[in-house]
């Protein structure tokens, strides 16, 4: 009976469980920790080592299973494991990968990989510390790759407490209130996704936790409305969506960059994963009919987050609510419910995860010599930092979606996603495409006067002695860059990972016609 | 052997090559890569210069009557979208490929002498090359998305190069004021990009013009519809071309190096807009409306550039309205529906202009020895004078640049500005009036930068006036650790700067011969029947007396300026800036454009930005945390969460899991 309902499981059965190898080498990685030596002193680099070469191996694990192993021109699920755990609760070791985890999980290897390198000089409680960063990576390749809701759902908790733990003892002075808040924030959140899950699964007549047979359950109006909107306020506090997004700055601003890292580059990504496989696949009818509504609030983040950020004095804060900004374009994209758009929103991730993760690393990078990270404090670094300002920059035209970088494919994949989308009337489209492309005159403005007050200007006689970017922050500064650029230049890079599968997405929703919202408020 | 169009894919492509590779060695060896001036020099030339090659051979090609060519490949897609890129040659764009790449080559062996003292010469060089294939790559644009993309691309070059020399404060400003105007255009742009493709579901210049007439016929877009989107479009060019109200940018972007304003913002990029309009010429056709606004702005900016450009004493300034004025006049000609002789004049002005600002750049090379490294004193024209015996070179190209872009005949400006006039007399005969006014400012105000800067008496060592200037400008001396290099001699450019320009001031001279009105062999490149039709309705009878009238008034601006600022037989000063104060100030404040942009656009978005954040801190922020302690049971729960955080946390995730196990059984339906 379960097996029934997933035609592409079968045919692409794994031989080798290798998303469990993926996901579960970090955590192994972890368990090792402990084993090593007590340090003699403070300056043992064996913690950060260990850590680098296991998620070294995970990062090159996944790109050959993904690249050799999984076959990028099939939709459905691949590589499927499904091992019973717990069965009195149901409770399963489901995992498979299709194109919207792939390209995710990757992604995340990746910035989790560079985040460890990132953490270089992390002296202070290092095996705890990268402790930590091994679980994270195995918690959230867990929560791209697990295809039951309960399991998703522990990845989803799980994944909280080292990002927790992270900003709360290494983050700067107002650690505890950022913590504090980030984790009150998302803790309520998963109530909400909790419930709304069970709420799914308990609904009909089989109960069911597995991802795919869910998204087969026929919902009246009423409860499928409800569990809608406990997944997108669960989900919207990750990705952010306004109003949810305060807790956001904080956090970047107290976390370190390493861990800031990890939250743009993977922890709102997150976010927007959890809104197409939970909200776009399971609830398609629904998702039709409240697509204006997600149109809405993207608008409001773009520019809201934008205006935010360009008032921002603080070079975390002003990128955080940069994210903010850049996420709205996620939402405007699944909003869009077409191929186009969805595609947008998918590249977006990807690229925001990468130029995001670059902006934070550079922006440490420059922290840790300069020891500020308040505007007005400073200026003409470039005079003494030129490999770093070079980095900032180019980052920061990724970031504004220069054309060449892959900010512009996704940027311009929503606009032509939305313009081309019949459902809406030309009215609707019009205003939509007007509000948002002002995000596209704001980014400039805030980005390009951060670069001008930082980095131009005359020298800060104060700092004439600091070394620029050393070949370990070039790596990884690269590392980032590189595939922003080559995505920019040619998207079929990216795009190819996921087409099909959004292809599919894009199809079941054009399948439910758009009834409008009135309809939807006839609850009873 | 394949023709040249077929492989012309390579012109774009070996400059960035060429970027890319030194680009590269400037972030990994960066101390290594910028010692190594010549080899770098020698490789971006060549691969310049073989794109260059490559350019004429096009042209050539195209000359001899080649069709078209055109390849596309799939750049992107999703569901059934797909993207097309890929280039296209024909006769429009090999004339644009031979210019561009003719004054980027000679523009970088100027650069070689104008930078030599210069640290970032390399990544100057790189810069360079990566404009050059950027504005390649847009010129052989099948598309308007792709067009986008290299107009952003080249837009980003710009901002890198206005910004050069990052440690000045005025560059800095000027770099992020070019991108966001140009980024407003843009907007503008891309919004009608979409809306184009939204009533054509096409991308491609043919196919939207004949989509759009298609889709009014079938009444699907209303006529308002087509209008808004094609005005939305010209936004894009009305920004790069510096037109009226979005020129605001070029002036200030002159605080880059010359021998970039003489590239970007004389010579191309800012000709884009010019030649984007060219492209769209079968979509605008079909709009007079649209056609009667872009011919008014054309003519606004036309008339604004030259009466500012009357009052500066900058020199690169003077020249940068000049510039304004210019694209203003190529505007009025694309209104007029003629987009011949608006590229025509975008061909002449290229050459003449480049040469000027090349000029221009090699004066501020000499004063730079003698005032130091400030710009505020090297680009004064008070504190020039008397230059003509030092510089020779320098001296006579200005000299043709000037009678060149005045419009007296047989030098280039005179026929295509000339052509855009008598377009204009037939089409709109006001706005001919007012351009005809501003070909004697400009004849004037050119004259008088040449006279103030090169005859006369040197004024360069009167060290008061240099602390009055540095002072009026609100930083002084001291401030600026250039200033103290010890003061030289004035002395003739390195021949790698004058070369280049005695090689402008050939086609300076002589590329005008190519469009006369009665045989335009320009005209039969890019439009064989227009210049058939054009030859057989031409008249003497016509063309003497509009022609005798543009020398004329041309002849009386010469005239003016040679008794003010030669002669000194009259005072100009004195007679009339000291009698019209209002209209002398209103110039030498640029109309208050800058300050209506500062006061409103400038100062609102901050104080909104603000606000906004004020909002985000006290309402969204506080609303969201109250209800979050409000779920806690207000201070109580506080205090348990600050003392037990993990606590309370791990409270709600098992608390969720135990709830899962109660759940189920209640249900009593274990799943099997």
């Amino acid at each position: 009976m379960m097996d029934a309902n997933l035609p592409s499981m079968a045919a692409s059965q794994a031989s080798f469980p290798w998303l469990s190898l993926i996901v579960l080498l970090p955590l192994a990685g972890a368990a090792l920790m402990p084993l090593l030596p007590e340090p003699a002193n403070k300056t043992s680099t064996a913690p950060r080592n260990l850590a680098l070469t296991i998620l070294l191996a995970d990062f090159l694990i996944m790109l050959g299973v993904f690249s050799k192993v999984f076959d990028h021109a099939v939709g459905g699920l691949q590589l499927v494991e499904r091992i019973s755990w717990l069965p009195f609760i149901g409770l399963e070791w489901s995992l498979g990968a299709d194109g919207i985890s792939v390209p995710l999980v990757v992604l995340s290897g990746l910035i989790t990989l560079l985040s460890v390198a990132a953490s270089w000089e992390i002296r202070q409680k290092s095996r705890l510390y990268f402790t930590l960063l091994l679980l994270q990576a195995s918690a959230q390749a867990l929560v791209f790759l697990s295809q039951d809701f309960l399991l998703f759902f522990l990845a989803w908790e799980l994944e909280l407490v080292p990002v927790y733990l992270l900003i709360a003892i290494w983050g700067g002075t107002r650690r505890q209130y950022a913590a504090t808040k980030f984790i009150l924030f998302t803790a309520l959140a998963s109530l909400l996704i909790l419930i709304s899950g069970l709420a799914l699964a308990l609904n009909g007549n089989d109960f069911t936790l597995n991802l795919s047979e869910l998204s087969n359950k026929s919902l009246d109006g009423g409860l499928g409305l409800l569990c809608y909107i406990g997944f997108l306020i669960g989900f919207g506090v990750k990705l952010p969506i306004f109003p949810l997004h305060t807790w956001l700055p904080d956090a970047h601003g107290e976390a370190n960059a390493p861990v800031s890292m990890l939250l743009a580059g993977v922890l709102l990504k997150m976010g927007g994963y959890a809104l197409l496989r939970f909200n776009v696949q399971m609830l398609p009818d629904i998702h039709v009919q409240l697509a204006p509504g997600l149109i809405a609030i993207g608008i409001v983040n773009v520019v809201y987050g934008a205006l935010n950020a360009f008032a921002q004095d603080n070079v975390k804060r002003r990128i955080a609510c940069s994210s903010v900004s850049h996420m709205g374009f996620v939402l405007l994209g699944i909003g869009a419910i077409d191929a186009l758009g969805i595609s947008g929103a998918m590249l977006q991730m990807i690229s925001h995860g990468l130029i995001a993760a670059a902006m934070f690393f550079i922006t440490g990078s420059f922290y840790d010599r300069t020891k500020t990270l308040s505007i007005p404090n400073m200026g003409g670094l470039a005079k003494v930092l030129p490999i770093t300002f070079a980095f900032f920059l180019a980052s920061s035209l990724a970031s504004l979606a220069l054309p060449g970088m892959s900010g512009f494919v996704s940027e311009i994949s929503v606009f032509l996603g939305i313009t081309s989308q019949e459902g809406f009337t030309s009215l609707f489209r019009s205003i939509t495409i007007f509000l948002a492309a002002i995000g596209l005159v704001l980014t400039p403005i805030y980005l390009l006067s951060m670069c001008r007050r930082v980095f131009f200007g005359p020298r800060i006689p104060a700092l004439a002695q600091i070394n620029d970017m050393n070949p370990r922050e070039l790596t990884i500064g690269l590392s980032l860059l590189i595939p922003t650029l080559v995505i920019g230049l040619w998207p079929r890079v990216a795009i190819d990972l996921y087409e099909s599968s959004t292809n599919i997405l894009a199809e079941n929703l054009s399948a439910h016609s758009l009834f409008g919202v009135s309809h939807l408020l006839n609850l009873g | 052997m394949p023709s040249a169009a077929e492989i012309a894919w390579l012109i774009p492509v070996l400059p960035l090559l060429g970027a890319v590779i030194t680009g590269l060695g400037l972030i990994s060896f960066n101390r290594t890569i910028n010692r190594l001036r010549k080899p770098v020099a020698v490789i971006l030339l060549s691969c310049l210069g073989a794109a260059a090659v490559l350019s004429y051979a096009v042209l050539l090609e195209q000359l001899a009557g080649a069709p078209s060519v055109e390849h596309l490949f799939i750049w992107a897609s999703a569901g059934d979208f797909t993207l097309p890129m890929g280039y296209v040659i024909d006769p429009l764009g090999a004339v644009m490929l031979s210019l561009v790449t003719t004054i980027a080559l000679l523009v970088m062996v100027y650069s070689h002498g104008y930078m030599a003292h210069d640290k970032g010469y390399v990544r100057f060089f790189t810069y360079l090359a990566l404009f050059s294939s950027s504005m390649l790559g847009l010129i052989v644009s099948p598309n308007l998305l792709e067009i986008y993309v290299f107009w952003e691309l080249v837009g980003m070059c710009s901002y890198l190069l206005v910004g050069f020399w990052y440690d000045r404060e005025g560059a800095a400003h000027a770099a992020q004021k070019a991108f966001v105007v140009n980024r407003v255009g843009d907007f503008g742009l891309l919004l009608g990009i979409l809306g184009l493709f939204w009533a054509t579901g096409s991308f491609d210049f043919q196919g939207i013009s004949s989509g759009l007439s298609q889709a009014i016929d079938l009444g699907t877009v209303p006529n308002w519809a087509a209008l808004t989107m094609c005005l939305l479009v010209f936004m894009g060019p009305m920004a790069k071309s510096a037109q009226f109200p979005l020129h605001v940018w070029l002036p200030d972007a002159m605080e880059g190096p010359t021998p970039i304003s003489a590239l970007i913002h004389a010579a191309t990029m800012v000709a884009a807009g010019v030649f984007l309009v060219a492209r769209l010429e079968p979509l605008y056709s079909q709009f007079p409306l649209v056609g009667m606004i872009i011919a008014i702005i054309g003519t606004i900016t036309c008339f604004l550039g030259a009466s500012i450009a009357l009052t500066q004493m900058d020199l690169k300034k003077g020249l940068a309205y000049s510039t304004v004025s210019q694209l203003g006049y190529m505007m009025l000609a694309m209104g007029c529906g003629a987009p011949i002789a608006g590229m025509f004049h975008l061909v002449t002005h290229a050459f003449f202009k480049a040469m000027l600002f090349l000029g221009s750049g090699s004066v501020i090379h000499a004063m730079e020895d003698v005032v130091g490294h400030e710009p505020i004193l090297a680009q004064d024209m008070r504190l020039m004078g008397g230059l003509r015996k030092k510089m020779p070179i320098t001296a006579i190209t200005f000299f043709i640049g000037c009678i060149a872009i005045s419009g007296i005949p047989p030098l280039a400006g005179f026929w295509s500005k000339d052509e855009i006039l008598g377009q204009a007399f037939n089409t709109f005969p006001l706005l001919w009036g007012v351009g005809f006014l501003t070909a004697g400012m400009t004849a004037f105000y050119m004259f008088r930068l040449y006279f103030l800067t090169f005859e006369g008496s040197f004024r360069g060592e009167n060290k008061d006036l240099q602390e009055q200037l540095l002072l009026a400008s609100g930083n002084s001396s001291d401030e600026s650790d250039h200033a103290h290099s010890p003061p030289g001699v004035l002395h003739e450019s390195p021949w790698s700067m004058t070369l280049p320009l005695s090689i402008l001031a050939v086609p300076s001279v002589l590329i005008g011969l190519m469009g006369t009105p009665w045989n335009s062999r320009f005209a039969a490149l890019l439009n064989p029947e227009e210049a058939i039709e054009m030859a057989k309705t031409f008249s003497w009878g016509e063309f003497l007396p509009l022609a005798g009238a543009s020398v004329g008034i041309s002849s009386v601006g010469i005239s003016i300026a040679v008794l003010g600022y030669f002669l000194n037989r009259i005072d100009l000063d004195k007679s009339v800036a000291s009698r019209f104060p209002s209209i002398n100030k209103f110039l030498a404040n640029k109309w208050y454009l800058d300050d209506i942009n500062e006061k409103l656009f400038v100062q609102g978005s901050r104080k909104l930005a603000k606000e906004v954040l004020e909002v985000d801190a006290k309402v969204v922020d506080g609303v969201v945390n109250l209800t979050g302690l409000l779920t806690l049971g207000s201070g109580e729960g506080l205090k348990y969460f600050e003392t037990g955080r993990a606590q309370f946390y791990a409270l709600i995730v098992f608390g969720g899991v135990i709830a899962l196990v109660v759940l189920f059984g209640v249900l009593g339906n274990p799943p099997n």
